[in-house]
């Protein structure tokens, strides 16, 4: 059946989507790969729920029989929910297609067949729109759209998985700590913080604003003092206050933070680009700064 | 004893971009750059090749300006590079991107693997590893933060949002590697003399057999993300005075 399909590996994801797909009058499908999955699909508020039914563990592994599903369906636009496995199976399914794709657009209309599409290039500076006729995958990042929610009855279809990447172990991050994207105050370090312990003044200084404490990519994926970090392949955040040390402000890590209300940087080289994009700045060492400010808050 | 393909992409400075008073972007005076992480991927890819005795190639889909990527590329440890010099690349989508690298490799012949970043620095679209081996229909690992080369299988570990997963297959592939995968090194200047010597094959699109390289998706528009913010910057003076003016504001602003 022709209309919009949905797929993500985050079940509230997928009813964000089927939220915006409503609005567009055309009939709505969730895919899903697994019983569970399905069974809460069905009360995203789509018209159908398809369960292609194939044996394997990696969901990527359904992306050649799903884009053969979609194919014979018809679909008109395939949205997916940005995630690693959700863009993986997206592109691999455009890829078997040969059709359009764009990814991780923030907004989405549909006119007369046409999609037109907005999304950021060169780490969040600048914002590109494109035009689509026809078949389009697009991916979608989470938090554009209300979820919508409504019963759907479930449609079972026998797919072959392909087989030729198969999963020997999985271990799950525990992510501790509390969820940044919804703090209201952060401390944010970055690689100019060169000594594990020397965190502690980011945490002494979280303690006296009420802040949680996050960090650039670098301190995440490569040192791994913190679960989670902020950017344009990490986290987006709408504090009321984001202060930063040791965080030169590059493009790709301030795209996740330049919604907070107030933005204020430390850092030791007057170039760095954070104070562009700053409210107030210090030119300085953080730790000469930092446990300065620390008494002076306490003062208040 | 197969080829190990490094992809990468020839890319303007983002740090570059000067913006024009109607938000319009020019990139005439940015320099290019290998793709930040596409460094990472050249990287896996020489270690990969030597695990597998095999050879290692870059490859890349580019304008007459990634001429001057070639050296850059082959300091960093390739045996050979391979260009695909084409006007198109400038306006290729993911399609025609990925149809273009799937006929070089298949033009290459006996390739075991195939190596990408998870994106370039400039569109960031995450597409191509997927959509690369969609094209070849080979088996995909994207997101790979370990890789063992066993014989003829692959083991790698995937860095997931919620999980770790090692996953297994069998060669040829193509996989995209996380910049945390390896550090790629400086090359020496010892590496930088060699690269001179390398050999380079360019092609042009035509040589690829290609009947359709239209782009799916049509760019209407680029404009400037325009930041506005008070930017009040303590540059000078005594430290304490400094903080104590930031605190003063910050408690106007009833963040304090
Ligand atoms: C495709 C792509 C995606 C990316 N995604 C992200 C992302 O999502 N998030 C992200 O954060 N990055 C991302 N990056 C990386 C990004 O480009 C930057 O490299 C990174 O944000 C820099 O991190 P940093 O500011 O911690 O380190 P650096 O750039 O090394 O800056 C360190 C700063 O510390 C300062 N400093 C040093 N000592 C002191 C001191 N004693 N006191 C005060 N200041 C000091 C230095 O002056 C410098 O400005 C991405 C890159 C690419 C190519």
């Amino acid at each position: 059946m022709a209309g919009i399909y949905i797929y993500s590996d985050k079940g509230p994801l997928a009813a964000e989507l089927v939220g915006f797909a409503k609005t567009t009058g055309k009939a709505v499908n969730i895919v899903t790969f697994d019983q569970n999955s399905a069974a809460s699909a069905a009360e995203y508020g789509a018209d159908k729920v398809y369960l292609l039914a194939g044996d394997s563990l990696l969901v990527e592994n359904n992306a050649r029989a799903a884009a053969k599903f979609l194919m014979n369906e018809e679909a008109e636009l395939f949205l997916v929910g940005s995630t690693p496995r959700g863009r993986d199976i997206a592109a691999r399914i455009a890829g078997y297609l040969q059709c359009a794709m764009v990814s991780d657009v923030s907004s989405i209309v549909i006119n007369d067949g046409q999609v037109s599409t907005e999304r950021m290039i060169y780490g969040g500076a600048v914002i590109q729109s494109e035009m689509i006729d026809g078949m389009a995958v697009l991916t979608i990042p989470p938090g554009k759209f209300e979820a919508a929610s409504g019963t759907a009855e479930i449609a079972t279809v026998n797919i072959n998985a392909d087989s030729r990447v198969s999963l020997i172990t999985t271990a799950p991050i525990v992510k501790k700590g509390v969820d940044i994207s919804a703090a209201d105050k952060i401390v944010c370090i970055g690689l100019g913080m060169e000594k594990k312990q020397d965190m502690q003044i980011a945490q002494d200084l979280a303690q006296v604003l009420g802040a949680e404490i996050s960090c650039t990519r670098g301190i995440a994926e490569e040192r791994q003092w913190l679960p989670q970090y902020i950017g344009i392949s990490g986290e987006t955040v709408k504090p009321s206050l984001y202060l930063s040390m040791g965080v030169s402000g590059q493009v790709q890590h301030v795209v996740g933070m330049r919604e907070a209300q107030i933005i204020v940087g430390i850092d030791i080289n007057d170039k760095a680009p954070i104070f562009d994009a700053a409210d107030y700045g210090i030119v300085g060492d953080m730790f000469e700064i930092v446990p300065l400010l620390i008494q002076e808050i306490k003062n208040i | 004893m197969g080829k190990v393909i490094a992809c990468y992409k020839w890319v303007p400075d983002e740090a570059d971009i000067k913006i024009n008073s109607d938000h319009t972007i020019d990139l005439s005076k940015a320099k290019w750059k290998i793709s930040d992480y596409d460094k990472n991927a050249i990287e896996a890819a020489v270690q990969a090749a030597q695990v597998l005795e095999g050879k290692a190639v870059s490859l890349t889909f580019g304008g007459a300006n990634a001429k001057s990527s070639l050296k850059d590329a082959l300091s960093r440890g390739p045996d050979e590079a391979c260009w695909i010099n084409s006007d198109l690349a400038s306006e290729a989508d993911g399609f025609v991107t990925a149809t273009v690298l799937a006929a070089a490799v298949r033009k290459m012949e006996d390739v075991s693997l195939v190596i990408c970043a998870e994106g370039a620095s400039d569109t960031y679209a995450r597409q191509i590893t997927p959509r690369l081996g969609a094209e070849l229909d080979w088996p995909v690992i994207t997101s790979v933060s370990n890789i063992s080369i066993n014989g003829n299988t692959i083991r790698a570990e995937r860095q997931l949002d919620d999980c770790i997963q090692t996953v297994e297959a069998e060669l040829p592939a193509v996989i995209s590697v996380l910049p945390e995968v390896n550090d790629a090194p400086l090359p020496s200047l010892k590496a930088v003399i060699a690269a001179s010597k390398k050999p380079v094959t360019e092609l042009g699109d035509k040589d690829l057999g290609i009947t359709d390289l239209t782009s799916k998706t049509r760019v209407q528009s680029q404009k400037a993300y325009v930041m506005i913010r008070k930017n009040i910057i303590f540059t000078e003076g005594d430290a304490l005075d400094q903080v104590k003016e930031l605190v003063g504001n910050l408690k106007k602003e009833g963040i304090l």
